[in-house]
């Protein structure tokens, strides 16, 4: 009852009009990047967080969060007309969805995508709602020997999950932390790292360091080898999937739910994992394992309700314990500290209007993404056949008038302009920006609450071990690390790093 | 290889940056603790990495840019550079122009009447929707006596 209420406040928030006209430029852009190669949600939030300054925090926050679930819609049209993934959730989604479409069958792979995304973005809504004041309650006895363990977790998840050589993420962990730790100490207030440039004394920026690396990095990428790109669009026919695609389907995509929200929710994890691991789940589970990879339905169903609801699920580390689990929660926290608002396990009973207005946006900006991605599929069928030669000049200009405008500094063009050089080199030798993105936002947070706890101890870390939530977020991250250097389990990991790639 | 030992380089700066900016004690950590631990964090993992390239044989690097356009790569990082020293000066209208006009016919050529109608709608559309609607000032430079 008391939920209904507070969730009827929500609607409250959301349905204002200025709310609702965020919702819907929100989820219009993330399917509208979603759909887009070159340019993915995280880049899209960089550039429009300046422009959540110029309204209420409601509506900044309702937007952003708008356009991170609405590009996992968009993410799979691209992956089935064009064999290119809109954004790296939906890489699985090239698979057997492009095969659909390249047998005639692109209209049901697109619309059991629309139906599986809405399905399980509704699931995870509920869920959010029933599960984050429940772990906010909880949240409230952590101190900082939990805060710290529980992002060393975080971090050692994320480079466990990341594909390739886990010392090279581990390594861009610890160069994000540095990365992040650059400017004024927060307790001496001497200046770190900033070799007497006074731009450097607040810290590197977030906005340029992620545009950078996410997207000039990409873009340079892309230049590298000219891009052929095909569309199938001659045979979409009717987007109703038929009742053998449903009994193919239907347990596909309540598996994917279910599994994407709990990756989701794990920090580290996020849509991307999940849309791995859902596949992978299928293909294990089906009677017919010969058809994936050539248009098996259910090989597009469930990885697209994976994505969908662990992108609803990330929502509940940021918002019960202020711990961004991936890095477009990252930029969501960014907003929020942007507005003064710190997410955490106050923040339901300290801003319910956020709170719920978020939630309830979540569950309108799903109903308006149904009806952008179905009836309206044409005419992102349209926007697909725009040129990747026209399309990169106004993302690199998108990219250079957001980083100026979101500190109205010219430095921050070179940092981002050094960071996409940067990125574009560690494409190349294998370093992935994930790790390095992530720790950068957790840095100061991880060193802040490592300080706290050694000054409450004394200098005794037996603190971190002598607490038993902090000592199972350290059993954990030391498991996680172990793990590769036994042979038996390094090639279990390796394989789904082949996997992915 | 190159890449680790970078990286190992990068991290024993970074240590002797904590190092100078004072460790404290463990009681009361000073604010190069969580730095030079994490330089030498890093530069362990980066010798891990030199090690292993070491043992298993690395990729040679010019084979990393082999059949690509990385010309064009390097144009870009230039331009962008050129655009940020003259961005104050010369303001956003004449810089972006010039930026777009050089991408779209130098980098990945378009026909010159496309480039024309995209660089100036994009710039204007930009400028304006920045200015006039989110009031977020972006330089005019040398044309602030038209666009003021």
């Amino acid at each position: 009852m008391e939920i209904l209420s507070a969730l009827g406040h929500g609607f409250a928030v959301a349905l204002q009009p200025v709310n609702l006209m965020a919702c819907f430029f929100g989820v219009f852009i993330g399917t509208l990047v979603g759909v887009l190669p070159g340019i993915g949600p995280v880049s899209a939030m960089a550039l429009l967080l300046p422009v959540t300054l110029s309204g209420s925090p409601e509506a900044g926050i309702i937007m952003m969060a708008g356009i991170y679930y609405g590009s996992m819609y968009g993410g799979s049209t691209t992956s089935i007309l064009v064999n290119i993934p809109g954004e790296a959730a939906s890489v699985v989604t090239c698979l057997d969805g492009h095969q659909m479409a390249k047998n005639g069958r692109a209209g049901p792979a697109l619309g059991i995508a629309a139906i599986g995304s809405f399905a399980a973005g509704t699931f995870a809504i509920i869920a959010l709602m029933l599960v984050a004041p429940m772990l906010a309650r909880f949240a409230i006895a952590f101190g900082p020997p939990e805060y710290f363990s529980l992002m060393v977790l975080g971090l050692t998840v994320l480079a466990f999950l990341t594909h390739g050589s886990m010392a090279k993420a581990l390594l861009m962990a610890c160069v994000g932390v540095t990365l992040g730790l650059v400017g004024i100490d927060q307790i001496t207030a001497a200046p770190r790292l900033t070799f007497d440039r006074l731009e450097l004394l607040d810290g590197v920026g977030l906005i340029p360091v992620v545009m950078g690396l996410f997207g000039v990095a990409e873009i340079l990428a892309n230049i590298e080898r000219s891009i052929r790109r095909e569309v199938v669009s001659s045979r979409i026919g009717s987007l109703w999937p038929t009742a053998q695609d449903w009994a193919y389907s239907k347990w596909a995509i309540l598996r994917g739910t279910v599994l994407g929200f709990f990756l989701g929710v794990l920090p580290g994890g996020g849509a991307v994992i999940s849309s791995f691991a859902s596949y992978a789940l299928e293909r294990k589970l089906s009677k017919r394992p010969e058809m994936f990879g050539k248009g098996a339905i259910e090989g597009v169903a469930g990885p697209e309700a994976a994505n969908n609801s662990a992108a609803g699920g990330a929502f509940i580390p940021l918002l019960t314990l202020g711990i961004p689990p991936n890095v477009v929660m990252a930029l969501l926290l960014g907003a929020f500290i942007i507005h003064g608002i710190q997410p955490g396990p106050l923040l339901i009973t300290q801003n319910p209007g956020i709170f719920w207005g978020i939630v309830a946006s979540m569950y309108i900006g799903n109903i308006m993404l149904l009806i952008l991605n179905f009836p309206l599929i044409g005419m992102w069928v349209q926007v697909l056949k725009v040129p990747y030669k026209l399309l990169f000049p106004l993302i690199l200009m998108f990219c250079v008038v957001g980083v100026f405008s979101s500190g109205s500094a010219v430095f921050d063009v070179f940092v981002m302009t050094v960071f996409g050089l940067l990125g574009y080199l560690m494409r190349k030798f294998g370093y992935e920006p994930a790790p390095l993105v992530l720790a950068f936002v957790l840095g100061p947070m991880v060193e802040n609450n490592l300080r706290k706890s050694l000054i409450l101890s004394q200098g005794d870390f037996s603190i971190f071990i002598e607490r038993p939530i902090s000592l199972a977020c350290l059993l954990m991250a030391a498991a996680m690390l172990i793990v590769p250097l036994l042979p038996a389990l390094r090639a279990k990991r390796e394989a789904v790093a082949l996997d992915q790639e | 290889m190159w890449g680790g030992l970078v990286w190992l380089v990068l991290g024993i700066f970074v240590a002797f940056q904590g190092y100078e900016l004072g460790l404290g004690q463990t009681r009361e950590p000073g604010s190069g603790f969580a730095i030079f631990w994490l330089g030498l964090l890093t530069a362990a993992f980066a010798a891990s990495i030199v090690f292993s390239a070491i043992k298993n044989g690395s990729e040679d690097i010019a084979s990393l840019w082999r059949e690509t356009r990385w010309g064009k790569v390097m144009l870009i990082i230039a331009l962008l550079l050129v655009f940020g020293y003259l961005f104050d000066t010369i303001g956003f209208v004449i810089c972006s122009l010039a930026l777009l006009l050089v991408l779209m016919r130098f980098v990945d050529p378009v026909a010159w009447p496309t480039a024309l109608l995209v660089s100036f709608g994009a710039t204007f559309g930009i400028w304006y929707v920045m200015n006039k609607l989110l009031l977020i000032q972006l330089p005019n430079g040398w044309l602030s006596p038209w666009l003021g």
